[in-house]
């Protein structure tokens, strides 16, 4: 009997349920895509701020007191430590920086940062290197230098660098200009075992330069974790790009999420507007309903349960339109797919539920028909 | 008569017109609100990016190689060319001035200190000053003065205690530098240049961090470290944080390659290209770079967000115009019986059709004007929370937003409409 009459009444009044049933496709298809880029967007948003180059940096605490000679050399061992953190996608090179006598006569200064050639090319990803630019981490003899360096030293791609430093020499093959606009462009680049070999310091580096993917609070993870992996050592956020980013991924969060709320309580209204007229519409039936002993209670059990069914539907709805939408988004603005989610399709359905239920208030209107007057005509 | 008619409507059931009225103040709300925050968004996402500093560089050309490590400049003072400070107003005056915010000199001169508080330090140790601006006001060519310095182009520096004030024998110190040493604020520096006369004493008036090398030397004002170095209004390097708008294809074209057209558009567009090239014609014998860590980002997270923005925005108003139409075709699909009774009456399509209109249109008017003061006072609302900064109302989107409103109104109630006017008035009047 409840079954029969509520088809009766979704497929007696086609129009209206279209209307209230696009209102609400429209309003899950908006809010569904938002809800899955908002999961996605600050991964997305981060991964766009790796370009700004390292967020964390390794260096020796300043030692209170103790004279210069120490100068800050950190122990390359810890970059087994760092190497636990690597799962988490953290592009991590050490760095050891010398002022070095380079060139023909008269030599210049000239620095020489030594690294690991093929992470310091993930870890800048702005350079712009012309020449070959795979490199390897064990390569002894070659290096990479600035576009100042190469024009003021007359060195280019594939000459040779003569680099002097204390009573040692290296004669290093250039195999490429890095091209960085900053300071970059005034240094040498060459594997990290070199430059140690110049310094007679096997074994020590500067700093280590890490970039960790993924929010703010990810970067906090990895260095409470690189933290209480080297308590001896300070573990920092590069304070330039980490600050910046913090405020510019929540500001374009808030934004977002604020268009979507605006969308639901449109969508809220609509159903309001739909559920009102057709309340006036059903005054006759519920008339008749209660006149024929139907308690409220089963009268309004009905008209909700119609309800309910058009919110699911169009929650349903909504959410494969979405994703469509979300996929066309993620592709059309970030250039990767968007995966769609199956945790929104739920998420979509309660809401639209919510939203569909909120706007079937006016129904309470319902309950004050009194059958005669209806019956009579009025 | 047809005055009357329309009079009447409104009086008699004004619950129907509230829920189109509310419906098409809260849709077209949304679609202000939206659409004002799109367009501003860019540019308030733009000076937001200041935050991350400098984005061009200015170097004297034919300058020897610096020896720069983490932002620091280790050549001695008499290697390499240098740029005058008189120069400097000329930044403000080219055709996107509005768009420098600010620019910050540097000068590093090695020197040697020693500090007398400090045991560690008493004997002197090498380190490195910086000369520079914290907030440094410039008289300009127009009168005015301009406030600039590392506040706008290094604003994630902070200090412990107090910046050195202008001109003054005051200096900050890089916080490795003062823990190595224990130096305290209010300690006293006596610096003196390697290689070059007298010496000076500084006051420390804070303790810096940068998360760069400045971190291990000393700050202090240009004009101290130009007087310490014997270079008196002279600098090495200058950091220009400028306004821009994010490249594209044209603006990656070389501009020597641009027909005077091209060129005028380039020229007049805020790319960091266009900029760079305008302070080279006020700035003659320097090079000017952009500092593509900085630079590259911002404009592809900008074009990015951007794209993102719109997207949403478009999808929001598509949303509301459909929310807003099927309102509207709710309340038209009451009128039926009226339709049938008019008709009964000897009323003509025309007539029917055009009363039902302009009740609708009065309507979209209406509710387009108040939903438009109350989306840009959303807009306003939402601008000072994200941003800060109260967006503007743009009367050019309310003409837009009323003929939005009239569009969604009509196409919303055209199907219903049309239905009821070619139905047959018998069936209606006996309440078929």
């Amino acid at each position: 009997m409840f079954k029969r009459l509520l088809w009766h009444l979704l497929s007696g009044n086609r129009v209206r349920l279209t209307v209230a049933l696009l209102a609400l496709t429209s309003g899950g298809a908006v809010v569904s895509a938002l809800l899955n880029l908002e999961v996605d967007i600050n991964r997305r948003l981060a991964q766009e701020f790796r370009s700004l180059g390292a967020n964390l940096v390794i260096s020796a605490p300043s030692a209170t007191g103790s004279s210069a000679a120490s100068s800050g050399l950190i122990d390359a061992s810890v970059m087994q430590t760092v190497k636990q953190v690597e799962s988490f996608g953290v592009i991590a090179s050490p760095y050891l920086y010398l002022v070095a006598r380079a060139g023909r006569t008269p030599a210049r200064d000239v620095v020489v940062a030594g690294a690991w050639l093929d992470r310091v090319t993930q870890l800048s990803p702005w350079w712009k290197i012309s020449g070959n630019s795979s490199f390897s981490r064990t390569d002894l003899t070659h290096c990479l230098i600035g576009r100042n360096v190469s024009r003021n030293l007359q060195v280019i791609s594939g000459g040779t660098l003569t680099v002097r430093y204390g009573g040692h020499t290296a004669n290093l093959g250039v195999t490429g200009i890095i091209d960085a606009g900053g300071p970059e462009d005034n240094q040498v680049f060459a594997n990290l075992a070199v430059v140690q070999t110049l310094a007679a310091d096997r074994g020590k580096v500067q700093l280590i330069q890490l970039s960790v993917p993924g929010s703010p609070d990810d970067i906090r993870a990895v260095q409470a974790k690189l933290q209480s992996a080297i308590p001896n050592l300070s573990v920092k956020p590069v304070p330039q790009v980490t600050e910046a980013e913090g405020t510019l991924l929540h500001r374009i969060r808030f934004l977002i999420v604020s268009t979507g709320l605006l969308i639901l309580v449109l969508t809220t209204l609509c159903i309001l507007a739909t559920m009102a007229a057709l309340a006036m519409e059903r005054r006759k039936d519920v008339g008749l309903m209660k006149a024929l002993g139907g308690s409220m209670q089963k009268v309004l059990r009905i008209f909700l349960a119609e309800v309910g069914i058009m919110a699911f539907t169009g929650g349903i709805l909504g959410y494969a339109l979405g994703m469509v939408l979300s996929i066309w988004m993620g592709h059309r603005v970030f250039g990767t797919r968007i995966a769609p989610r199956w945790e929104v399709l739920p998420a979509t359905v309660i809401l639209m539920l919510l939203v569909a239920f909120a706007g079937a208030l006016p129904l309470r209107l319902l309950g004050n028909i009194r059958p005669a007057a209806i019956l009579r005509g009025e | 008569m047809f005055i009357r008619l329309l009079k009447e409507s409104f009086i008699r059931n004004p619950r129907r017109k509230l829920l189109t009225c509310i419906a098409l103040v809260l849709g077209m709300a949304v679609a202000t609100s939206t659409f004002t925050v799109a367009v501003d968004v860019s540019d308030q996402l733009a000076r937001e990016f200041r935050s991350f500093g400098a984005n061009l560089m200015v170097t004297p050309q034919g300058d020897t190689l610096p020896v720069e490590i983490g932002g620091v400049d280790y050549r001695p003072i008499t290697e390499g060319a240098y740029l005058s400070v008189s120069e400097l107003p000329k930044l403000k005056s080219i055709f996107w001035r509005h768009n420098i915010l600010g620019f910050t000199p540097f000068l590093d001169v090695p020197v040697s200190m020693a500090a007398s508080a400090s045991q560690a330090a008493a004997n002197g140790f090498p380190a490195v000053l910086i000369g520079t601006w914290y907030k440094h006001s410039l008289a300009l060519e127009d009168g005015t003065n301009f406030y600039t310095g590392a506040f706008s182009t290094s604003p994630w520096w902070k200090v412990r205690g107090q910046w050195f004030a202008e001109d003054s024998s005051q200096c900050v110190i890089g916080t490795s530098l003062a823990e190595k040493y224990g130096i305290n604020v209010g300690d006293e520096l006596d610096v003196s240049a390697q290689g070059a006369g007298a010496g000076k004493t500084l006051t420390v008036s804070g303790i810096v961090s940068t998360g760069e090398s400045q971190d291990e030397a000393v700050l202090c004002s240009l004009s101290v470290a130009q007087e310490l170095s014997g270079k008196t209004g002279q600098f090495r390097t200058l950091f220009v944080s400028a306004l821009t708008k994010p490249e594209d294809a044209f603006s990656r074209r070389d501009p020597n390659t641009m027909t005077p057209t091209e060129f005028d558009r380039w020229y007049c567009t805020p790319y960091i290209s266009s900029i760079s090239h305008q302070i080279q014609e006020v700035f003659p014998g320097t090079q000017v770079q952009p500092i593509r860590r900085i630079a590259d980002t911002e404009g592809r997270v900008l074009s990015h967000v951007g794209l993102l923005l719109w997207i949403v925005t478009i999808a929001a108003l598509i949303a509301a115009g459909l929310a807003v139409a099927a309102t509207s075709a709710t309340t038209a699909m009451e009128r039926r019986s009226e339709v049938g009774l008019m008709k009964a009456l000897g009323a003509t399509n025309f007539l029917v059709g055009g009363l039902f209109l302009s009740e609708q249109l009065f309507l979209a008017v209406v509710g387009g004007g108040v939903g438009f003061a109350l989306g840009a006072g959303l807009a306003r609302e939402l601008g000072e929370t994200v941003f800060g900064v109260s967006t503007s109302p743009r009367l050019l989107v309310l003409p837009i937003i009323l003929a939005a409103a009239a569009l969604i109104v009509v196409i919303g109630s055209w199907i219903p409409l049309y239905r009821a006017a070619h139905v047959s008035p018998a069936p209606i009047l006996r309440g078929e």
